[in-house]
């Protein structure tokens, strides 16, 4: 987008001043919905078991997986309930699927006095040969075996299997399915180009300085301060921005001065106050310009579980004068200029990540759409509010662009579902370790990174890049 | 009576009627979280099975209402029982499509805020 117009208005730069400066209008977002009521919680209640949760999302999902199963095996197929199950009788059972891995933390084993162990340490992966899948529905269990990939499922997804059981009391799986993209809403895009930046894990109070400098190449591109005339006409048609998460570095959560006494502590600030008022400069300088979405992460002060709620506006004095500053929930949906978003922050794949054989981002993102669940290891591994009404992070309706923040590096793709939706996946990468942010073209649904890089020490020439 | 020490002591151990005597004869058990004031109070033995506290004047009124209740709670087709109230549930039931009884709604809302009705079969017990 920007070298196009760049390479036509260089000689701008080297011209002398004009007497009228140009100016260019920010694109105004023709309509903006923000549809993410059903992740506000009013006020919490913990004292319920999370039982619940799985009890509704199996409801929820049992008519869908039905659908899809006799859509996929015939309409004649038997469905049964665990404790209806005959020896070698064909037919189809749904429920959750539990996955008992061997390495999984657990906090009984941790504490046990017998066995005298010291905690776990942390790995990347926690998957085992020995991992075993079990399905649950509301009365029994049973284990399985066969045509299912014990890998790469994680605990918690719903999905219909087709096989029959053994004498031993085992499940053998000839086929399995999952619910599918939900059907989409048509998009009514605009006729233009406009475009969405996305940006994550800025990692602010991280201490090394190496990321400011890129992080204000890109306020100043998207604020039009920056390049010649072509330049800013092109981030004119920059419409908003949405910063996925992690705004502030890991660093700040100091374990430190988390688990000393208090005493001890009095007199030092959190580290999550400064970064906290860079933070608030910089909104301040994006807010002025154009419209912007804040969401939190897993490093950010907001609470753990998810659903996270929205970063409080008391902590933004100066960004908060704007009304352009929009502090959303994790994770977050909604309607700009009739295309739907749908995105998080990046801890439900994280987790995914951990439990599965998947290594790639993109490839866990567009199996928790094919799976029609944000994330099925909630609340097994990942923190959840013990909803009992609703499992909301079930998709309801099919998002034009669904994102996830802090990848390791940007991918996108575009996805055809079996109905004919269309969904632009994109992993946004962490800005603070690569510099790069992602430009959604909501005309065509397009996607391109844009990446900054600053001077590095061990570069001779000391090179200012804006590449795309 | 007996005048020997070890009898007079194996006497007093067993008791008039051979009863054993329970450390909650001496310290009754408070429950936490009584929301009836005015019931009568049994002391918890933790091997036997609890009586649940109800008001003595409510359950002789609907003693047949309150187990179309129970027999609500116990129904595993409407999920979990335990941490929410009974209308909660209802309600849950009937926006996910399972059909609950409608004399159950009805009770439940003619006796509004009488906890034997609101609470499940488990409230006693916390989580």
């Amino acid at each position: 987008m920007f070298s196009e117009q760049a390479a036509r208005t260089a000689q701008g730069l080297l011209a002398p001043p004009s007497a009228e400066a140009s100016t260019f209008a920010r694109v105004p977002i023709s309509t903006y919905t923000n549809c993410s009521q059903h992740f506000r919680l009013g006020e919490r209640s913990f004292n319920r078991q999370y039982a619940h949760i799985y009890a509704t999302r199996l409801i929820q999902m049992r008519p869908l997986l039905l659908e899809r199963a006799r859509q996929k095996w015939g309409s004649g197929i038997a469905v049964r309930k665990l404790c209806e199950l005959q020896t070698a009788e064909k037919c189809c059972i749904v429920g959750t699927l539990f996955k008992s891995m061997q390495l999984q933390p657990s906090i009984l084993r941790e504490i046990s006095e017998e066995h005298n162990l010291l905690p776990q340490p942390s790995r990347t992966k926690y998957i085992h040969q020995s991992d075993e899948l079990i399905l649950e529905d509301e009365l029994q269990r049973i284990k399985l075996e066969g045509a299912v990939d014990i890998q790469k499922l994680v605990t918690g997804t719903i999905l219909a299997l087709y096989g029959s059981e053994r004498e031993d009391g085992r499940f053998v799986v000839e086929d399995h399915c999952f619910a599918d993209l939900p059907r989409q809403l048509p998009r009514r895009g605009p006729s233009t180009d406009r475009f969405v930046l996305l940006v994550s894990g800025l990692g602010l109070g991280g201490g090394s300085g190496e990321s400011f400098l890129g992080m204000q190449l890109l306020v100043d591109v998207v604020t039009g301060q920056l390049g010649a005339e072509g330049e800013q006409s092109c981030a004119a048609q920059i419409s908003r921005v949405i910063l996925a998460g992690n705004l502030l570095s890991q660093n700040t959560q100091n374990k430190d001065t988390i688990n000393k006494a208090k005493y001890l502590t009095k007199k030092t600030q959190a580290a999550s106050v400064e970064a906290v008022k860079m933070l608030d400069e910089i909104l301040l300088q994006l807010s002025a310009s154009v419209p912007v979405d804040v969401m939190p992460g897993e490093f950010d002060p907001t609470n753990y579980t998810l659903p996270q709620q929205p970063l409080h506006h008391c902590m933004f004095p100066l960004a908060g004068a704007y009304s352009t500053l929009q502090l959303v929930t994790n994770p977050y949906q909604a309607d700009i200029d009739g295309v739907r978003f749908l995105g998080t922050s990046g801890q439900n794949v994280n987790d995914i990540f951990k439990y599965s054989s998947m290594e790639d981002y993109l490839e866990i993102l567009e199996w928790t759409l094919h799976v029609g669940h944000l994330s099925p290891t909630a609340p097994d591994t990942l923190g959840c509010y013990p909803f009992y009404k609703t499992d909301p992070f079930i998709f309801t309706d099919c998002p034009h662009v669904y994102f996830c923040g802090n990848a390791p590096r940007f991918q996108s793709k575009e996805l055809t579902g079996v109905d004919g939706q269309q969904v632009l996946l994109v992993t946004i990468p962490d800005f603070s370790a690569t510099q790069t942010a992602c430009l959604i073209n909501l005309r065509n649904l397009t996607c391109q990174p844009i990446s900054f890089s600053g001077f590095s020490a061990d570069e001779d020439e000391g090179e200012m890049e804006i590449s795309h | 009576m007996v005048c020997d020490p070890v009898e007079d002591a194996v006497w007093t151990q067993l008791g008039a009627m051979g009863r054993k005597r329970l450390i909650t004869d001496s310290f009754q058990v408070v429950k936490r979280q009584r929301r009836d004031p005015d019931t009568k109070e049994g002391s918890l033995q933790p091997e036997a099975v609890p009586v649940p506290a109800e008001s003595p004047t409510d359950s002789s009124l609907h003693p047949a209402q309150l187990e179309m209740l129970k027999q609500f709670d116990l129904s595993w087709e409407y999920g979990p029982c335990t941490g929410i109230t009974r209308l909660q549930r209802w309600e849950r039931a009937e926006s996910l499509g399972l059909s609950p009884p409608l004399m159950v709604r009805e009770t439940l809302l003619e006796h509004e805020g009488d906890p034997s009705f609101m609470h499940c079969l488990w409230r006693d017990y916390p989580l």
